[in-house]
């Protein structure tokens, strides 16, 4: 049973993710492969945060977003004015020295050692110990990441940022600032990215650079690719569905390094098709 | 120290220009950032690996064919994952997702075919590197740059005296034209993933010589190519190889300071100014 309450919590965290990302890709037509380092900006500031300064586990993951979305808002700031596949590489960039930082500033990061120890979850001196239990937690926080999202995007905002996506050279001629709607859904984007890795850092209870290398980004990445681009429910099925792939693979009788394997095989694979055959994925719009 | 310093930034160039050669072609006639590259230099070192080790040949003829290999596994990989997306006039960043795909397969099924254990193509002892105005130098840094340096010279002139060579720099310039002045599209896109990833192949197999052989050795090699030929001017093949030795020369001096962990991040950082400062010109609005 335990098995399927971490498939539910490592899918949870792969949807705020794929969600998040969603936004960028889907509707803002940002194309970021960077969205692992601010997933790892989050699960480091919680994990500083939490072992060295204590702080109690509803304050923190509110600070710990906010470090994600701070960091997004100067780097997107500077970045965003790139367009297309330049903002590609630039956020491609981004996950290469997020991942450079974490291993090399020791003083802040302890570096290849990682930080150990990290607490698991107390909310009001309740002990989210058992497994159903985090799992609840992690999926309320993809609701209200739905639910957000799902509100920001069928705004006027939400409007406006399809449309910069269509041509954003007339969505500056009615008068909109796009420079400012893009920063804002970065900043958006990488809060969430960031609660991603709260909850990843509190569900591991240690964290090593390891796990926010740029394959990271590259597997949310192809989840929205996969799920549907502009789709919210397409990310959830596809971050759903790649992250048991593996243990799928593993229960059809394929030995454990082996299934890692062939899910990347499998994964590779599905993008090329997806982008190739049917660019709108599972449950997206079409384009292209 | 100062001339260590030194050769080892020219080796480490070369290498690079090689790299940034095949990724700037790629997005001169292409028009897209192909994320694929590195693994071109990964199958190439993993093909060396088979012909040298596994089949017995000679370090030359193994290598040969290795290039050979790789061009042929690239342009496969051209007509099934990129053909599709040209004849609907897709936008760039979708041949990148498709490109992001394909280094993705590629590299898992190395991993799956020859373990994500490293191998080995040396075969006999490691001979100690020649003294030359007080940096060491090893006969495979010397072979690196000879060939290098050849390789170069040959290609820029294949580019600026043949007929293909013309074809291709025409089709950069713009495809639409090429077409109407009867340029065939489809043969020269498969000439120049041909060459690309022979190039990175090349690489590989030459980087395989000192180093060791890798599913993953890849990585690196694609992000050289990105700065380097982001730093040259994209599209730019002089400026690749000027970007290349650019690189290396800045992480060779960086590393002097600070730690070799640092080399990627560092390098990527001089990306992002590169790009931010050439944004002004090029990329304000449109293309």
């Amino acid at each position: 049973m335990d098995i399927v309450f971490h498939l539910v919590i490592m899918s949870g965290i792969y949807m705020i993710l794929a969600l998040s990302l969603n936004l960028l890709i889907g509707y803002a037509g940002l194309f970021s492969v960077g969205h692992g380092a601010f997933y790892g900006i989050g699960a480091y500031a919680a994990a500083i945060l939490s072992t060295r300064y204590g702080l109690p586990f509803w304050l923190e993951i509110f600070a710990a977003s906010a470090v994600a979305g701070l960091v997004g808002y100067v780097l997107g700031r500077p970045i965003l004015r790139l367009r297309g596949d330049h903002l590609a590489l630039a956020t491609f960039g981004l996950a290469v020295i997020a991942f450079s930082i974490f291993t090399n500033w020791s003083d802040l990061t302890r570096g290849p050692l990682g930080i150990r120890g990290i607490p698991k979850v107390t909310i009001f001196a309740f002990a989210l110990e058992p497994l159903w239990s985090y799992a609840v937690l992690v999926m309320a926080c993809v609701a209200i990441t739905l639910l957000f999202l799902w509100r920001m995007t069928h705004s006027p905002f939400g409007k406006v940022l399809e449309a910069i996506r269509e041509d954003d050279v007339a969505a500056l001629a009615i008068g909109k600032n796009i420079t400012r709607f893009k920063v804002v859904a970065f900043v958006t984007s990488s809060c969430f990215a960031g609660l991603a890795g709260v909850l990843y850092a509190h569900y591991a209870t240690y964290i090593d650079p390891s796990a926010f290398v740029t394959a990271e980004s590259f597997l949310v990445f192809s989840m929205v690719i996969f799920g549907g681009m502009g789709s919210n429910l397409g990310s959830m099925v596809g971050a759903a569905v790649l992250v048991s792939l593996p243990e799928l693979l593993r229960f059809v009788g394929l030995p454990g390094n082996i299934a890692a394997q062939m899910r990347d095989v499998i994964y590779g694979a599905l993008i090329v098709i997806v982008i190739n055959w049917r660019p709108q994925g599972l449950l997206g719009r079409a384009r292209l | 120290m100062l001339s260590q310093i030194f050769v080892n930034s020219i080796v480490a160039g070369a290498v690079y220009a090689l790299l940034a050669f095949g990724f700037t072609i790629t997005y001169g006639t292409l028009n897209f950032f192909n994320m694929a590259h590195g693994v071109a230099f990964t199958v190439g070192a993993y093909l060396c690996y088979v012909f040298r080790i596994l089949l017995g040949l000679d370090l030359p003829w193994a290598t040969v064919l290795a290039v050979f290999g790789t061009s042929l596994i690239m342009v496969a990989v051209d007509l099934l994952a990129y053909d599709r997306l040209r004849a609907r006039r897709a936008p760039s960043w979708a041949m990148v997702v498709s490109s992001i795909g394909v280094a993705i397969f590629i590299e898992a099924v190395i991993s799956l075919i020859f373990g994500s254990d490293t191998l080995s193509l040396r075969t006999g002892e490691v001979r100690p590197g020649i003294a030359v105005l007080g940096a060491i130098i090893t006969e495979t840094q010397i072979v690196i740059l000879i060939v290098s340096v050849i390789l170069v010279a040959l290609l820029t002139l294949y580019l600026k005296m043949t007929r293909m060579g013309k074809a291709l720099r025409a089709m950069a310039n713009d495809p639409e034209i090429g077409v109407i002045i009867g340029i065939e599209p489809r043969l020269t896109y498969m000439t120049t993933f041909a060459l690309a990833s022979g190039l990175a192949a090349v690489a590989g197999c030459l980087v395989a010589f000192e180093t060791d052989v890798y599913p993953t050795m890849g990585h690196s090699a694609l992000l050289k190519s990105i700065v380097a030929s982001i730093m040259g001017g994209v599209g730019n093949v002089g400026g690749a190889v000027f970007g290349g030795l650019f690189l290396a020369a800045a992480e060779n001096f960086g590393v002097w300071k600070l730690s070799s962990s640092w080399q990627d991040g560092i390098a990527l950082t001089l990306l992002l100014l590169f790009m931010l400062a050439q944004r002004s010109k090029s990329m304000l609005l449109g293309k």
